[in-house]
Order: C-alpha cells, then structure tokens, then sequence
C-alpha cells in the first residue's frame, strides 16, 4: 500500500469526554479523487485538522506521504493546497493581498509571471473582485479567497472542506473543471462535502463516516453494488400476481405507480417475471448516491 | 423600546457592571487611603503646595482647590473616575451603534418596525441610565469612604455628566467611521484629548498666593473632564460647569439623528477604504504580516506617545524657567529629587512613566492579536502552509519587541524637540532617550509573559493580558498612595522601572524584568512547538 498519500488508521481524537473521531480509517491512492462524505459533526474537519498537523491525534496514526502530518508539517505543507471548511480573512487585507499572502507562503511564486497568469485567470473564472476588503466580502466570496489561493499555486494533494457550500451553481460548475484540471496533473484531491450530486460527479472513490467511524468506503460502483435497484412500473397487475414477482422487497402501490426494490444480482430473476405480466412505463433505476448516503446516515435517526 | 432596552441591559450586564463596580471601588479606596495617609492638614498643605508647583503632577491629578481632606480626595482621583467614565460611554456607544451595523445585525433590527432611530434612542437611555448609576457608585463610594454627602453626590454627578458627554461623542464617531474599530479609535482618541486638554490647561493655570489653589488656563475649558473638575466638589460644590457636559450631549444627540436620518444603514461619512488587487511585495512572512495587520494601531499608540513625549518636554522647559527666576520654587522641587537628578531629569522620569504603560498596552495588544488571529481562524489558513506554528508566534513577538521600541522612539523624539524648543539649555538630547530606554524592561515583561498566557491557556489571552496591564498601572500609579505593603506593589512591573538620574542609575530591578521576558517567551516559543491550534 504505498502508494498511498494518505493514510490513517484507527484515529481517535478526544476532546475532553467527546470522542470525535473513534478509529477512524482512511486510504486514498495517488492520483485519485476522493470523497469524503459525512452528516454534520461526523468528524470530517477534524480529521482534516490532523492531516495537517493542526491537531493531534489522541489515538491511532495518520500519515501524509508516508510521514507523519503532526511532526513533519511545515515540509508537507510545501505540497498541499488547504481549502478551510468555514473561510476566515484579515478584515483589513483585500481578497487580492490574501491570495497573494497565502501563495507566498507556500513557495508558488517563484515563477512571477506564471503566478500572475494563474491567479488572473482563476479571478476571472470565479468572477472575483479581488480590491475588496476582507470584512466587506460575503460567505462565498470569502470561500473564493481560499480557492483561487488554493489553485494558484501548483500542489501534489488538494485538502478541500466542503469548498463549496458558499457557492452558487455556476460556480460549482467551475470549482469542478479546477477539480478536473488538477486531477488531470496528476494531483490527489481529498473532498469533504455532503453536496451528493458533486461527489458523484468528481469522485472516484468516496469514504463515508459516521459518529467518528469509516462506515463505507470504495469506489462509487462497489458501494451500488451493495444497495439494492429500484423498480417501478404503472398500475395494472392484481395484488398475487405483484406477491409473486420473486425477490422483490418493499412493495408498495402509490400515485398509480408500483415500486420495490430487488438486489441488484436478482434483477436477472425479475425481469422474465415482469416481462410475463407485460408491464407498461418500466423504470429500473440505480441508487443514487443519496440513497446510499440516507441508508449509513438512516442508522443514526433510528 | 422595552425590548430594545432589555436587550441592551441583557447584553451589557456584566460588562457594565465590572466599569461601575470598579470605578465606585476606585473612589472609597481613594477616599479612604487619602485618609489614613494624608490625614493631618500640614502634611496635605505640603503635599499640596508640591503639587501646585508641579505641573506634571498637576497633569496627572486634577485641580488644586484647597486642603481639606475632602477637596484633596477630589484633586487625586476625579479626573480619574471620569476618564473611567468617558470610556465606558464611549465603549458603549459603539458597540451597539457602528459594531451592530458592521456585523449586519442593525440590519435584521431596521427590517423590523423598530425602524432606524428607535435603536439609536434605546442605546441613548441605556447609556444615560447606566452613567447615572456609576455616578451613584463613585457617591456611594465616597460616602462609606467618609466623604460629606453633599459632595460625593456632586461628583458622582460630574462623573457621570462627563460619560453621557462621551456617550454623545461616541455615538458621533460611530456615525464618521466605516468600522467599530475606527470609530472606538476615534473616541478613545477624544477622551485622551480631553484628559489631556484638561491637563494642560492645569498645568498652566495661575497658582493662588497661598500656593494651594489654581485658576485653570484656557486648555481646560476645551475639555467635558475640565468642565466637570470644575463643580469644585467639597468646596464651591457648583453644578453649573455641568450644563455645559449636557449641551454638548445635546448637541451630538442631535447630529447623530440628523446624519442617520439622511445616510443608508451601513453607510458612513468617512468613506471605506478600497483595497489592492495585489499584496505588495514585502507582504511574504509572519513578522511581514503582523506589520500589515497591526500598523494602524501602532502608529495610533506611537501618536500616544509622542503626545506624552511632548507635554514632557514642553512641561519641564517651563517649570525650569520658572524655577530659574523663583528659587524657594527651585528648593522645593530640590526636594522632590530623590537621587542627584536636575529638575528636567524629575520631571521627563515622572512623565515616561506614563510613556512605558502605553508602550507596554501596545505590546499586550500585539499578543491579544495573535489569539484573535487564532480564534478568529486565519491562522488556521497560515498555519496550512509551509509555516510553522513556531516561526508564526516568533513574528508576533518581534513585532510586539519592535513597536514598544517604535512607541518609546517616539516620545523621546518628541519630547526632545519640546525640551529644544522651551529654550532650556539643561537639557541634552540624552535625557529624554535615557527615559524613554528605561521604560523597555516593563513593557517587554508584558510581551514575554503575555506570549507564555497565549501559548498555555489561549482562551483568556485577551482577558488575562489587559487585567494583569490595568493591576500593573494601577500598583505602579496608586499602590503608594493607598498604602499598599511594598511587596504588593512589587508585583507591579512598573514598580521595577529603573529612574534615570545623572548618577546612580539602578539597573537590577531592569535586569529581572528582561531577564523574566527573555525566559517566558523562550518557553512560549518551545511550547508553542507542541501545541494544537485551538
């Protein structure tokens, strides 16, 4: 396994009695963009804070590159773009000044022009006024001062948490074509987010937690293969014929409609069965990443 | 309007209830250390006459009238409890005028039919309500102190006819800048200008042929604090002087509603400053951006200190002269001397102490920055790239080292200038820089110690830093004149501030103050490497 760029295994955090995070495990692969999905207060940004060395694990052990986030920061931090979940800047400083602060600080400006024709066009993609003072900018713009820092500077691994949750939907549209580019370099992406619909876009592999925990992990094929498809059709077959549809789960009649789900290695026993009754406006539909989602997160309501 | 009220009351409860508990606190402790120090008539006819002669001294009390014990208790601490006043006041206004605008809250409030002038009036009467219940601490505190009625109540009145001054000020300020932290700086500039005024017009008022009373110059008349003095508590007993507190309240209150009636919410009559597209080119490092993010208030504070630096010098040029051509006046001061020191030697010593309080408030805010920085999660942004957590904290401190040397510069500069230009040809350019030298060792205490609080407790960095400041002015400023045991007052930093004489200085008590700054922030400094951001 080493090509992983990070690692963690069985990461605890305590604070005081409240365990955050409680054996936490974690694996993404050079290269690959990974989602990292879980309700609020699962333990996603804390468990950020410790990849980059910002907190320290209570238990268990993480590594970034093979070495070790909390001892090794400054040196890994040469290769990491951060984007914060809540994007705090100086009220003072323009946008402009953050971003230019930020890339100093990572080393990405070396090259001046390049860095000024970077940071020029990500200002324009993301529609950003940079001559702005940082207390007069809203949640979004303040979200666009992290991620045009972010991108501006070349980096190995993209740690992003929930970058987009200030943004609006044109926006998103191009925080996932600067998601594509950099993947396309090469670069390995970590993307904390519990926007489904962009996870399932971007993602190769995504890891879901709960409570502090790993509950799911794989890539997005892998993990609909373990739920089960849903199929539906118009009214029309009587109640024993509908009993008879073999491994079907969950039946139930509304809106004119007939719907129940079956394991996605049954359908080839379904199907001759609804092919005799001769049923009309057929749906069979793959989970959605949200149905996925609503089955992990569905335990904690219960 | 209840509700409005209620809130304002909700919100301020234990805010409030600190400055007044404190500020009634400050005046029995006076009133009853003035007592049991000064408690016979030649001692106060002494001390008094001292004082009369002494414009610095004069500076930093009040106005001589007379000594009974009374009148004696009002000249020591009155300018005092209305400066404590002012800015409670002014702290107030702004915070529930240009903060709440600046944080977007005013605006939920406008929506409502509580409209955009109701606030404001709410914040008024709250303020109004809260001076007069400080005005009836500081009365009451006189009274237990054995003070006659009649006179504490007048100066519980003046004390709080000088706030609702403020109040008025406040709020005015709060109108121009684009910030609360704008306007808080604008108003705290006025109240410093107002004990400063007041001061002056003091220092250079006409001593009475008795030497126990003076007729203030004009200077003081400019002041709400000089006005207030005025009442002549426990002697002439006039409230008159205070009418003119209340004009000018009035006439804020009025600009205030006038200005807000015609700007848009949010607005204001200084515009904001535009930003840069691009950081210039030195913004690359901690100490860089410390510099970026603090200088404002540095120059504010240096600004402060030149002021002092200033009277300083202009001050001891004067009495000089004087003493020149009055020499029972040149005896006197003799006395005050208490190692070989020219009078100009006394007097810019006396002075710099002032000098080293505001370089050391400097340095705490420097680290009282560091944790908002902290909390406020920019750090955490910083904090992510190749920068460590060791290197962040080492900027602020050489800041913090590099704006106490900035604010002291200043004030030597200034008040050599002002020694120069009295014509006093005693005086070299060495001395007011050899006081101003002295005052590094307590200031620097402050930025060590305070560093270790940031590293080790961060949470009560900022309310830690300015109570150990404001324990550490007030031991240095009164823990000899309430009679405080020695080893008491030698928890104060400023107690250790060596006096620069011709001869003699003594350095040991400089020595440990460095000596415990170099040790606390070599410790901040290697705990810091083992800390989580919190």
């Amino acid at each position: 396994m080493s090509d992983l760029v990070i690692e963690a295994r069985g990461l605890v955090k305590r604070f005081g009695r409240v365990r955050a995070l409680d054996g936490l495990d974690l694996g993404v692969s050079a290269g690959e963009v990974h989602g990292f999905l879980g309700p609020n207060g699962a333990g996603k940004s804390t468990t950020i804070r410790i990849l980059l060395g910002l907190a320290r694990a209570t238990g268990g052990g993480a590594t970034l590159f093979g070495r070790d986030p909390w001892t090794d920061a400054v040196e890994l931090h040469r290769r990491i773009a951060y984007v914060p979940g809540d994007v705090s800047i100086w009220p003072n400083l323009s946008g402009g000044e953050a971003v230019d602060l930020i890339g100093r600080l990572r080393g990405g400006t070396s090259d001046a022009r390049a860095y000024a024709g970077r940071k020029a066009r990500l200002i324009d993609v993301f529609q950003f006024d940079p001559t702005k003072k940082g207390r007069a900018y809203s949640k979004g713009n303040r979200q666009k001062v992290a991620l045009v820092a972010a991108f501006a500077t070349p980096a190995d691994l993209y740690i992003l948490d929930e970058p987009t949750s200030g943004l609006d939907p044109v926006m998103e549209a191009v925080f996932d074509a600067e998601i594509r580019r950099v993947a396309g370099e090469g670069a390995t992406v970590l993307l904390s987010s519990h926007i489904l619909s962009e996870v399932e876009q971007l993602c190769d592999r995504v890891s879901i937690i709960r409570a502090g925990k790993t509950v799911e992990t794989g890539t997005l094929a892998a993990l609909r293969h373990l739920t089960r498809i849903e199929v539906s059709f118009s009214t029309g077959p009587t109640d024993a014929q509908l009993a008879a549809i073999p491994s079907a789960h969950d039946l139930e009649t509304a809106g004119g409609r007939v719907r129940f789900t079956a394991d996605n290695d049954q359908l080839g026993a379904v199907l001759p069965a609804l092919a005799q009754l001769g049923v009309q406006g057929l749906v069979i539909a793959p989970p959605s990443l949200e149905e996925l989602f609503l089955r992990h997160y569905g335990d904690a309501a219960q | 309007m209840t509700a409005l009220l209620l809130q304002r009351a909700r919100r301020d409860r234990v805010q409030l209830a600190v400055w007044i508990v404190c500020t009634g606190l400050l005046a029995y402790v006076t009133a009853n250390a003035v007592g049991s120090t000064y408690g016979g008539a030649e001692e106060r006819t002494s001390i008094m006459r001292l004082a009369v002669a002494n414009p610095s001294i004069l500076l930093l009390r009040g106005l001589p009238q007379g000594t009974s014990l009374p009148a004696f208790v009002f000249f020591q601490i009155f300018t005092y409890l209305a400066l404590l006043a002012a800015l409670m006041s002014t702290f107030l206004a702004v915070r529930h005028s240009r903060a709440e605008e600046e944080s977007g809250r005013a605006e939920l409030l406008g929506a409502t039919p509580a409209g955009r002038i109701r606030p404001t009036v709410a914040t008024i009467v709250h303020g109004v309500a809260a001076n007069l219940v400080l005005g009836a601490a500081v009365a009451l505190g006189l009274a237990v102190g054995a003070m006659p009625v009649d006179g504490s109540l007048l100066t519980g009145l003046a004390a709080a006819a000088v706030g609702i001054a403020f109040l008025g000020l406040g709020l005015l300020a709060a109108q121009f800048a684009h910030t609360s932290r704008g306007a808080n700086s604008i108003s705290v500039a006025l109240v410093l200008l107002a004990f400063v005024l007041r001061g002056v017009g003091d220092a250079l008022g006409t001593p009475s042929s008795d030497g126990l009373r003076i007729t203030s110059a004009w200077p003081s008349w400019l002041s709400p604090i000089g006005w207030a003095q005025h009442v002549g508590a426990f002697t002439a007993n006039d409230a008159a002087p205070l009418l003119l507190c209340a004009a000018l309240a009035v006439a804020c209150g009025g600009a205030v509603f006038a200005l807000q009636s015609r700007r848009d919410s949010g607005a204001s009559l200084l515009p904001a400053p535009g930003g840069r597209a691009d950081a210039r080119p030195w913004l690359r490092g901690p100490f860089a951006l410390a510099w970026r993010l603090q200088w404002p208030t540095i120059v504010a504070w240096c600004v402060g200190g030149a002021l002092f630096g200033l009277v300083a010098g202009a001050l001891s040029g004067v009495v000089v002269q004087a003493a020149r051509q009055d020499p029972d006046l040149a005896t006197m001061l003799q006395t005050l001397v208490p190692g070989e020191g020219t009078v100009t030697q006394v007097l810019i010593s006396a002075m710099f102490g002032l000098v080293g309080f505001v370089a050391a408030a400097c340095a705490a805010q420097g680290v009282i920055r560091a944790r908002q920085e902290e909390a406020g999660g920019t750090a955490e942004l910083l904090l992510s790239t190749p920068l460590g957590r060791v290197r962040w904290l080492a900027g602020y401190l050489l800041l913090g080292a590099v704006a106490i040397v900035l604010v002291l510069a200043s004030a030597g500069v200034a008040s050599t200038i002002a020694v120069f230009a009295s014509g006093d040809d005693e005086a070299h350019i060495g001395e007011s820089f050899a006081a101003a030298e002295a005052q590094i060792p307590a200031a620097v205490c402050y930025l060590g110690v305070l560093a270790l609080v940031f590293v080790a407790v961060p949470s009560i960095t900022a309310a830690l830093g300015w109570a150990l400041l404001g324990a550490g002015v007030f031991l240095g400023t009164f823990g000899g004149l309430i009679g405080l045991p020695q080893w008491v007052r030698d928890l104060s930093p400023f107690t250790h501030t060596p006096v620069v004489l011709a001869r003699d200085t003594d350095l040991g008590g400089a020595a440990w103050l460095v000596g415990v700054a170099v040790a606390a922030a070599s410790v901040a400094l290697l705990l810091m490497r083992r800390r989580e951001l919190r």
